[in-house]
């Protein structure tokens, strides 16, 4: 599960998080030893990493910090669209019993982890990565003690895994010796899932650093500080760090050591650039080392890459107009100078929930649907100079279940006054008071002006029909906290897409999923539960579609959310950046990226120069 | 008031009658630079006071100020005269020379609120320690030192950060960190002053400790407090100004540090008109102040005209 803060910074994907830096020009990359052009490489990071715990790695940034050292049974394919999974430490697709209950997947042999002191056994040596990982990694995800946010992704779904959940509760340490019938090692190299019930999202689940293989080795021998020691079986390790300043990661050794062949796709859908299978079927990753810095401003961002400090750069409000023109096409002169300029949807949706535990907000539906009429859609996009759509609903367009048609609640004033009157409040006056009604939203952090500045258009929207917005900046930690313990009104809020189905957005409703979980909004609703409870075991098929499209309805009538928008992904490369494409879920994703060296350093010594 | 400076008094036998105070103003006076900055503060304060009768009117009448309308029309108008938006828009549409002059409200707000915090502890606590001496003393001393000893800032963002973010946080904050020198200043004063023979006098009359300390040391001391306020009213702006930009101060009012915090984005890309009236702003009256706050001291303080040590 990710949350993603209501800014265009932190939407993770690649484009954002993906900005490599240099050490600046005119000899001063001297400094951190760069070797030869190209293999040293610096990415910028756009938001805190807040440990490399797979379990624990709840927002993106992490999420993409831990999956370089990390790895699941299953990934992303890299170049396909729609996107696909593809086995990464399983040597292929799983095996799944007729009645879809039983998975079996065979573990690639020969793959072992980093090096690491952890391993006393073989004196520090790295061990082979066998089945009972992946069980481990489960369990400990499943362990209350842990407390992890994401064992939603396998509440209620392997058989026996809740009931060794609940057996954690108490004081003694939690049992990972105890069976779990539904995970089992039917020998070392093979791992048997079994489900409770169908559940097809599943091979999704299995891509997501959640279910990443941890050596229990690590675990105990590094305990609360294992969260800043990954151990893994990926393309690279952590080298050193400074907590949210700069994290140096090298080429694990181990893959050479072993022999590990994987090598960039060598096929892509037709349509694809040709140019991103120049590298097809060479062995990755093509980077040595990896200096990621965290930078939290936007402008510095874009300075930085003009200056060819970094490989790419996301396009905030701001700069929007200086690169984009109106046409959306790169302006000439960056486009002139070998910049690239890629846009793509994204999955991303962002939204200002109704908390419907709240008295005033949650027991009254007109005043929910009074407050969607009354945002302004045209003045929202105008704001972000274009670079979002609004979205009709809970499921964004390109996965199934989008519906096209108009929203049912869309920007009119004078239907939001009225719906107002009908909610009980003529011209936002609150009878009990008699001025007008006052509603507090909770915003994540007040750091990031162009966030703020949009939390104060939305509070302009409602003032238009009487409502005052009182806006109540927090600091993140605290901000989730007020949402987990549903102390919070209206709230402002992103959800990024752990899987490209629309169950993983109809899931953001279902009530048990209420606070902690994500539901957020507390939302409840039967009829809408008992379709999800159906929808979950389909397979895909035009039926499931259709309850998708039912669920969105029925969501959409209820205005638990206001949906504010769904930002279009717009990104900037040099074009020393190789083998990049956008993808939703870039996680690991860094091993297929290259970097031309040469290219870079001829920018750096040309810039400001013409 | 009691007009103890008899030494001090201008030699002239024919203005004999006249008090500190009557002397100090006459002496401000002369001096120009010190009257136009009297002028400059004045002007500020009108704009203060504009600005929280506008702020008040508003909030009675629950309509929405003038300052907070956005048109997205109107975003990023460079300024222009004559025009309904003198110092130009700001990204959403509001005008700047609005937000200015509430801006100009919180910073007199800030000045004023955390004055009242900090001057009365900084002034009882230094009387206090001055006139009672001993173990009294020592407390007092050790009090302000640890005080002291922990940096500024640090130690205003963790009064603000338990606080809560918001004015509050701002005013405690600043108000309970920056009374230590005024401390200081009225302690070594009183320890003078307690040997003075109008004090030998008061005490030979059976007068109480505190009554002398507040009804007869104080007035001839208070020359110090009004030279420290209005020394210390614009590092309690800049401190302000220095949160809000951080976001950790004011919340969703138009303060001069938000301004700053929201012209950097488009600033590179020449909306310069934001940042650069809000810089003057803070430059105008900080500026003033402080040299008014100068011109105070020369002509409060009589050591300095008389030369007494």
């Amino acid at each position: 599960m990710k949350r993603a803060r209501s800014n265009l910074l932190s939407i993770a994907g690649g484009f954002f998080c993906l900005a490599v830096l240099l050490g600046s020009g005119c000899g001063r990359g001297q400094l951190e030893g760069e070797g030869t052009p190209g293999e040293m490489v610096y990415f910028g990071e756009t938001s805190k990493i807040r440990g490399f715990d797979p379990i624990r790695a709840g927002d993106v940034s992490s999420a993409l910090a831990a999956s370089k050292v990390f790895e699941g049974l299953l990934q992303y394919s890299y170049l396909d669209r729609p996107y696909r999974v593809e086995p990464l430490l399983a040597e292929s697709m799983p095996t799944v019993s007729r009645d879809g209950l039983t998975y079996t997947f065979r573990i690639r042999k020969g793959i072992h982890f980093q090096d690491d002191p952890c391993f006393k056994e073989t004196g520090g040596k790295g061990r082979e990565l066998v089945a009972e990982d992946f069980i481990y990694s489960m369990k400990r995800i499943a362990d209350l003690k842990n407390g992890s946010s994401g064992y939603w992704a396998f509440n209620d779904r392997i058989v026996g895994l809740d009931a060794w959940r609940e057996s954690t509760g108490g004081e003694a340490p939690s049992d990972y010796a105890a069976e779990v019938e539904g995970l089992r090692a039917l020998d070392r190299h093979t791992l048997q899932i079994k489900l409770t019930r169908p559940y097809p999202q599943l091979l999704w689940i299995l891509t997501m650093h959640y279910s990443f293989a941890v050596p229990r080795e690590a675990v105990e021998f590094y305990g609360k500080e294992f969260v800043n020691h990954p151990v893994g079986t990926g393309p690279y390790i952590l080298k050193s760090y400074r907590q949210n300043y700069r994290y140096e990661f090298v080429r694990n050794p181990k893959w050479a050591e072993t022999g590990r062949g994987d090598r960039y796709p060598d096929r892509a859908p037709p349509g694809t650039d040709p140019q991103l299978l120049a590298d097809a079927g060479k062995p990755v990753p093509f980077i040595d080392r990896i200096i990621q810095y965290v930078i939290e401003d936007s402008t510095t961002e874009w300075l930085m890459f003009l200056t060819g400090q970094l490989e790419s750069s996301g396009v905030s409000r701001d700069n929007w107009d200086a690169v984009i023109t109106q046409d959306k096409m790169l302006a000439g002169e960056l486009a002139a100078r070998g910049i690239r300029l890629l846009s793509s949807p994204t999955l991303d949706l962002f939204y200002i929930g109704f908390n419907m535990d709240d008295p005033v907000v949650g027991k009254n539906k007109k005043l929910r649907q009074a407050m969607t009429c009354a945002f302004n859609t045209d003045e929202y996009i105008r704001f972000y100079n274009n670079r979002i759509v609004r979205p009709k609903g809970p499921i964004p367009s390109g996965v199934s279940g989008y519906s096209d048609q108009p929203s049912p609640f869309p920007f009119d004033l004078d239907r939001a006054k009225k719906l107002l009157a009908e909610a009980g409040y003529p011209d936002g006056k609150d009878p009990a008071t008699g001025r007008r009604l006052q509603l507090t939203l909770e915003l994540g952090s007040a750091e990031n002006p162009e966030f703020r500045q949009a939390a104060e258009l939305f509070a302009n929207f409602m003032e238009k029909i009487g409502v005052v917005i009182k806006l109540s900046y927090n600091n993140w930690p605290t901000f989730l906290e007020k949402m987990e313990r549903r102390q919070a009104q209206l709230f402002s809020l992103g959800w990024v897409a752990d899987y490209p189905d629309a169950e993983n957005f109809l899931q953001l409703f279902y009530a048990p999923n209420s606070s902690p979980g994500p539901n957020h909004a507390n939302y409840s609703d039967p009829a809408f539960d008992k379709l999800y409870e159906q929808i979950r075991e389909m397979q895909d098929t035009p039926g499931r579609t259709e309850l998708y499209r039912q669920m969105s309805d029925i969501v959409v009538e209820d205005c638990p959310w206001i949906f504010t928008m769904n930002p279009l992904a717009y990104g900037l490369q040099h074009h020393w950046l190789k083998n990049y494409v956008y993808h939703d879920f870039p996680y690991g994703m860094i091993k297929y990226y290259k970097v031309d060296g040469e290219e870079r350093a001829k920018w750096k010594a040309e810039y400001g120069k013409r | 008031m009691n007009s103890p400076k008899s030494k001090v008094q201008s030699p002239k036998s024919e203005e004999a009658g006249r008090s500190l105070w009557a002397d100090a103003w006459a002496q401000l006076r002369r001096s120009r630079l010190a009257m136009a900055c009297l002028f400059v503060v004045l002007v500020y304060t009108a704009m203060a006071v504009y600005g929280e009768a506008v702020y008040r009117v508003c909030r009675i009448k629950d309509i929405t100020p003038s300052y907070q309308k956005q048109n997205l029309e109107e975003q990023y108008l460079a300024p222009s005269l004559p025009s309904r938006h003198p110092m130009g828009t700001d990204g959403l549409g509001r005008d700047v020379f609005q937000r200015l002059l509430q801006g100009t409200r919180i910073a007199f707000q800030v000045g004023i609120i955390t004055s009242l915090i900090a001057i009365p502890i900084g002034v009882i606590l230094g009387c206090i320690a001055g006139y009672f001496g001993g173990k009294t003393d020592d407390f007092i001393v050790w009090l302000y030192s640890t005080f002291a000893s922990i940096p500024g800032l640090l130690f205003i963002l963790a009064i603000a950060m338990v606080v809560g973010k918001g004015l509050l946080g701002v005013y405690l904050g600043i108000g309970l960190t920056t009374w230590v020198g005024l401390c200081r200043l009225i302690r070594g004063e009183v320890i003078k002053h307690k040997s003075r023979p109008y004090v030998m006098a008061a005490r030979a009359l059976g007068l109480g400790p505190f009554r002398i300390m507040f009804r007869h040391i104080l007035p001839n001391v208070f020359h110090i407090v009004i030279v420290s306020f209005t020394l210390r009213f614009p590092a309690a702006i800049s401190t302000e100004v220095f949160m809000s930009f951080l976001g950790i101060g004011v919340q969703g009012e138009p303060s001069w540090g938000v301004m700053i915090s929201n012209a950097r984005l488009r600033l590179w890309h020449g909306v310069w008109w934001e940042m650069t009236f809000v810089t003057l702003a803070i430059f105008g009256i900080v500026l003033a102040f402080n040299l008014l706050g100068d011109a105070l001291r020369d002509a409060l303080d009589p050591r300095l005209k008389t030369g007494e040590v």
